[in-house]
């Protein structure tokens, strides 16, 4: 298993955004799915090693990131695109995703080539050249894939990564997820519950810090039977799961 | 664009030109060194091909078709691979797809005498001079020296310089 | 996502892999020999990246610190009054500020999960801004040695050194528990010139903020007090980076 919580919890002052998660992940394309505040990035953020845990044990591709060594060890295996991605303007789109590989201690002499394979993998071969400032926002999108893809990654992190792009680039966007997934694990976090059904093999539901529901997106879209809420059956299971565990802490 | 505007525009430093370049072409040298090569020596030949394409486009003159000029290079690159595997291999040059076509060497003695005349000076030019009447008129050296009107010796050392101008002025051009 | 760069050819040739290999030695730029010469010595190439994309230590930073020194030069020999002393400090807590930290790196999220940690990059940058904005300092001293008493000659063209190291650690700590550059500064700026005012006050001699040796171990106490800072609110847990 590539990623192993057990009883995480993340406080800041007394919110608890992340409250009791446990979790195991193998390879393949798992979603994490939930309203905004529901503690999504802030599990992502303990899983890009960024955020430790208030408490509770967090396991990485098979070590524990509160050793440095093995920290460091994670992160030149991991890819991580968050959700406020800032660029530096007056880098190019090449210099940028070389930036960051270097920065994960990539070997020097397979730079070039890594750097290449990602920049053409997000389709911005014909913008390699051109300086941040002169893209668009879902071309920076794709820069930030590419930087998290560089180093051909065993554990990959998008928090919100379709954001900005358009339906076309959505849609490739997902092939890209699905074929990440075979030999990766890739955690997206998204309140898009089309990117989920369209890629995830597996799916889990947070809300105010708790994991409300873990399954596929076939199970998650049975859970809305009969439910009225959302316009398609994986957004009426959405709702429904949310307006249980809604119903569940009121009581 | 066309080819040798975009020929231009990569010499230039455009990289979007070379893309567009590759595109265009690298599927029909492909399959014609595919015919002589290996798949895997052919991936080699065309990366070291558009690789001396982006260094060299600056030397380029329109005289024949960028597609015969591009099959120059990619022929030279697949003769540089074979000649490191051997004589055997290197016989692959002499017969087949890869041999010498009439019509592309003729393009190449264009090029190498446009180059010679932008090396060596204008005509009239003892060097160019020289280099007309032994080289591109394969005269000896002793019938040189008489129509100029100068030692043997000096014929040869002149030569030697000629070259040496020629050899630097070829610099980074395909190998 | 990326579309295949030619219809597609049989026989088993790859051309997208052609195409990346090409692009990949077309799109690369091998770094300079002063970045390798870093990169020898800090035996991390990703480091020296690191060192070169620090924003005060571009060349338009470094040629606006070498012009302000220049005016101060120029002043202190014209106006026969040591200013470089006064300059430096403040020179170089500017660079500390732009040097790192979530005020000033907009990629700072994505910079904490790098396997060159983000600490390992602020020694880094943090000594080679103190370091270069020293020479900078010294050398203009030195240019100005002639106007100065040669009471006071030593301590005003090197005794800042160890102000500057404070007013410096004090900016970074600030800069980075307010995650703001500006701010940085401002507290920087500020202390130095409350400090240059008071000392000069109290002694009637306006360089006493750096000639007064009974300072130093107070300035080394803050620039510690302020480091310490540093590292625990660069801290994500004990044991963690």
């Amino acid at each position: 298993m590539n990623i192993e919580l057990t009883d995480i919890t993340r406080k800041f002052g007394r919110n608890k955004a992340v409250d009791g998660v446990s979790l195991t992940v193998g390879p393949g394309v798992f979603g994490l799915l939930g309203p905004n505040g529901a503690g999504k990035t802030s599990l992502l953020r303990m899983l890009a090693t960024v955020l430790p845990p208030s408490s509770g044990t967090l396991r990485l591709l098979d070590r524990d990131p509160a050793s440095p060594s093995a920290c460091a060890q994670i992160r030149r295996r991991l890819g991580y695109l968050p959700q406020n991605l800032g660029y530096y303007q007056s880098f190019t789109v090449v210099e940028f995703v070389e930036y960051f590989a270097l920065l994960k201690e990539m070997p020097p002499n397979r730079v070039p080539k890594a750097v290449a394979a990602a920049v053409e993998r997000v389709d911005l071969g014909p913008k390699a050249k051109a300086r941040l400032r002169t893209l668009s926002g879902g071309m920076l999108r794709r820069v930030g894939i590419a930087q998290a893809i560089v180093n051909d990654p065993e554990l990959l992190l998008f928090d919100e990564p379709t954001a900005g792009l358009d339906p076309e680039q959505r849609v490739a966007f997902r092939t890209l997820m699905r074929d990440l997934g075979q030999t990766a694990t890739l955690v997206v976090s998204t309140h898009l519950v089309e990117d989920v059904g369209a890629a995830c093999s597996e799916v889990a539901l947070m809300a105010e810090g708790r994991v409300v529901f873990r399954g596929t997106p076939e199970e998650l879209t049975a859970q809305g039977e009969g439910h009225g809420v959302g316009d398609s059956p994986l957004e009426r299971g959405y709702s429904a799961v949310l307006s249980a565990s809604r119903k569940q802490v009121a009581a | 664009m066309d080819d040798d505007e975009l020929i231009t525009s990569l010499a230039g430093g455009d990289d979007t030109a070379l893309r567009e370049l590759f595109a265009r072409h690298a599927p029909w040298l492909a399959a014609r060194l595919r015919k002589a090569l290996s798949s895997h020596d052919v991936e080699d030949v065309l990366q070291e091909t558009f690789l001396a394409v982006w260094k060299s486009a600056k030397a380029y003159r329109p005289q024949g078709t960028p597609e015969a000029w591009l099959w120059v290079i990619a022929r030279n690159q697949a003769a540089l691979l074979l000649r490191r595997r051997g004589p055997a291999a290197q016989a692959q040059l002499d017969e087949g797809p890869l041999a010498a076509d009439p019509a592309e060497s003729a393009a190449v003695r264009a090029d190498l005498a446009a180059a010679a005349a932008a090396a060596l000076g204008p005509p009239g030019c003892p060097e160019r001079e020289l280099w007309r009447l032994l080289y591109e008129e394969d005269r000896p050296v002793a019938e040189v020296a008489e129509l100029m009107g100068v030692p043997e010796g000096t014929v040869k050392s002149r030569a030697h310089r000629a070259r040496r101008l020629l050899r630097a002025a070829l610099q980074g051009g395909p190998r | 996502m990326s579309e295949s760069m030619t219809d597609g050819n049989g026989d088993g040739v790859d051309l997208d892999r052609v195409w990346v290999n090409v692009a990949a030695q077309v799109w690369h730029r091998s770094p300079g020999p002063l970045e390798r010469s870093a990169a020898r010595l800090l035996r991390s190439p990703g480091l020296a990246r690191a060192l070169f994309a620090t924003r005060s230590l571009l060349l338009p930073w470094l040629i606006s610190s070498v012009v302000v020194l220049g005016v101060g030069v120029v002043a202190e020999v014209s106006a026969g009054q040591p200013l470089v002393w006064l300059i430096a400090p403040v020179l170089a807590a500017v660079g500390m500020a732009y040097a790192y930290g979530p005020g000033v790196d907009p990629a700072w999220e994505l910079s904490c999960s790098m396997a060159i940690s983000d600490r390992l990059v602020l020694v880094t940058r943090a000594v080679a801004v103190f370091t270069v904005n020293a020479v900078f300092g010294l050398a203009a001293s030195v240019l100005t040695l002639g106007t100065r008493a040669s009471a006071d000659a030593a301590p005003v063209t090197f005794g800042w050194l160890i102000p500057m190291a404070a007013v410096c650690a004090l900016t970074l700590a600030v800069a980075v528990a307010a995650r703001s550059a500006s701010v940085g500064v401002g507290a920087g700026v500020a202390a130095w010139i409350i400090l240059v005012l008071t000392r000069s006050s109290v002694s009637d001699q306006f360089t006493a903020a750096v000639t007064d040796a009974n300072l130093y171990l107070p300035y080394l106490a803050v620039a510690a007090c302020c480091a310490a800072v540093v590292i625990i609110v660069t801290r994500t847990q004990k044991g963690l980076q």
